[in-house]
């Protein structure tokens, strides 16, 4: 017996699925077809692994689902293996989402807790395989899958000061995350949602602050593996991490103070990790740093502000 | 007699196992269970110290006076235990060197100190056997799970033989500690429902 409403609508998840969309046509005229039943495929197993847990909890399958399997994808190389879409889409669910009691309860970004499993199972996929984009019209509009591969993106060629033209990197004809190709498309899409509120325009712009100017001093100074600033923001996935994967509002800070302080760390840890780590790019691993501090920062924050309503209230000590 | 030492038999190895349902051992838990191999000598260890502690233990409950009973419990462990590692370095220096310092640290264990404290501290000798032999069982199947879950998937192999094929590309993040929380996590989730079926409260369905 299921539910009588199989599907929790959420238009504002609606909003950020409308956003994505064009970064979802922008991969398969990169990458071929393939992209699009990897959509197809991750998005169905994603309803299903929430479908089977909302059936015992007698709730609807929320929206941000598909939100949820969709990021998954556009984090990954377009070489990736259906198997391991698959598996981060079901990782993902289960231990970044139903685990804590299902949507409007996690902790961590799920798409990322799934992105993270992938990144540390499959290191040699995830890092080092690069699918090079199909060139010239109709481009992968005429085909499956691309078969070159190459070990560096241009977001790790920056780091041993190799340059690009910015055109290049800003439309996004090089090889990437799947959905991280495209700063432009990615800064519509942003727009967009800060627009119509769907996202919180605190979060992206602390970030881009935070990164900019922790970059600009690690460059300057020759600290760590640091690239040219903009440059580097916009060869890898920083963009679309910040616009897109911070400011989920569940596992984001939900005060406004807490959400500049949370996106000022993300994107300072983004450029730390990126700059001084073994590993290529650090938007991930800088959200999910960021969204372990964001209920820290939201108590503290009401804590100030109660205190400074009512000033003969103690506060609560401990824990 | 009979019915209560079967009872209890079946408890520490269901409703009240030492990991899965009073959570203790899990340092070890975390630390071994990458390889079946090594989480089955790390079990037989438990096992006998357990067994062997809670018998010493249980023989000397009225002669150790209440003051100094945990310091006496403590010696009595780290004795059996240095024995183990003594025979262990001596017939299989091989897997005493893969184990590391963690069949020293089988005298922390929280398992083997609680069962002391708990049950051979108040039980006749052939039931503190009993109750170690029980609880050193249900330590064990539960490692030695998710060790098989970890080692499979993780590493493609089973007691260090290739059962995978070579397409199979391994979950590098289980053979990691973190791999065997997720692993861990899983089966206390699956067991606890399986073992402890609960009415519906209102914490398990939410809203």
């Amino acid at each position: 017996m299921g539910p009588p409403k199989p599907i929790l609508r959420q238009p504002m998840m609606n909003r950020v699925l409308l956003a994505l969309v064009p970064l979802a046509v922008w991969a398969v005229y990169l990458y071929g077809w393939r992209i699009l039943l990897l959509l197809t495929l991750t998005n169905a197993v994603g309803f299903l692994t929430e479908w089977l847990f909302c059936r015992t909890w007698k709730q609807p399958v929320s929206t941000a689902v598909f939100v949820t399997a969709t990021l998954l994808v556009f984090g990954l190389p377009a070489s990736a293996p259906m198997g391991m879409a698959v598996l981060g889409t079901v990782f993902a669910l289960v231990f970044g989402k139903m685990a804590f009691g299902g949507f409007g309860r996690n902790v961590f970004n799920p798409a990322l807790t799934g992105r993270a499993f992938l990144y540390l199972s499959f290191g040699a996929v995830m890092t080092a395989q690069w699918a090079i984009p199909f060139s010239g019209f109709p481009a992968g509009l005429a085909a499956w899958a691309p078969d070159a591969i190459t070990h560096a993106t241009p977001g790790m060629l920056l780091k041993s000061s190799a340059d690009f033209p910015f055109t290049t990197l800003f439309f996004g004809f090089k090889p990437g995350t799947i959905g991280g190709s495209s700063p432009f498309l990615v800064l519509l899409g942003g727009l967009y949602l800060i627009v119509t509120r769907s996202a919180n325009y605190r979060i992206p712009l602390a970030a881009l602050a935070g990164f900019f100017l922790c970059h600009t001093i690690f460059w300057r100074f020759g600290l760590g593996k640091a690239g040219p600033p903009l440059q580097t923001a916009l060869a890898g996935s920083f963009l679309i991490a910040m616009f897109f994967y911070a400011t989920d509002p569940v596992s984001a800070a939900q005060t406004d103070w807490g959400r500049w302080i949370y996106g000022f760390m993300v994107g300072a840890l983004s450029s730390v990790i990126g700059a001084f780590s073994v590993w290529p790019a650090g938007s991930m691993f800088a959200i999910l740093l960021g969204n372990m501090f964001a209920p820290l920062l939201d108590w503290f924050i009401r804590q100030r502000s109660s205190a400074a309503r009512s000033p003969s209230a103690q506060p609560l000590g401990g824990a | 007699m009979k019915t209560r030492a079967a009872r209890l038999f079946l408890q520490n190895l269901g409703s009240n196992n030492p990991v899965f349902s009073q959570v203790l051992g899990i340092c070890s838990t975390l630390a071994v269970t990458n390889r079946v191999l090594n989480t089955v000598v790390m079990s037989l260890g438990v096992l006998y110290t357990l067994i062997l502690s809670n018998i010493l233990v249980s023989l000397l409950r009225r002669r150790i006076p209440p003051r100094v009973r945990m310091m006496s419990e403590v010696l009595i462990i780290a004795s059996v235990v240095l024995l183990f590692d003594i025979l262990l370095r001596a017939f299989s220096p091989e897997i005493s060197r893969q184990l590391g310092p963690y069949v020293g640290l089988i005298i922390t264990n929280c398992i083997i100190m609680g069962r002391a404290e708990a049950f051979a501290l108040s039980h006749p000798p052939a039931l503190a056997a009993l109750d170690g032999l029980s609880s050193g069982l249900g330590y064990a199947y539960v490692l030695l799970l998710i060790a098989a879950v970890r080692e499979v998937l993780g590493a493609g192999t089973f007691w260090g033989l290739p059962i995978a094929g070579s397409a199979w590309s391994p979950w590098t993040l289980l053979a990691m500690a973190p791999g065997a929380f997720f692993v861990l996590a899983t089966l206390v989730w699956i067991l606890k429902g399986a073992v402890r079926p609960q009415p519906a409260t209102p914490e398990a369905t939410p809203r």
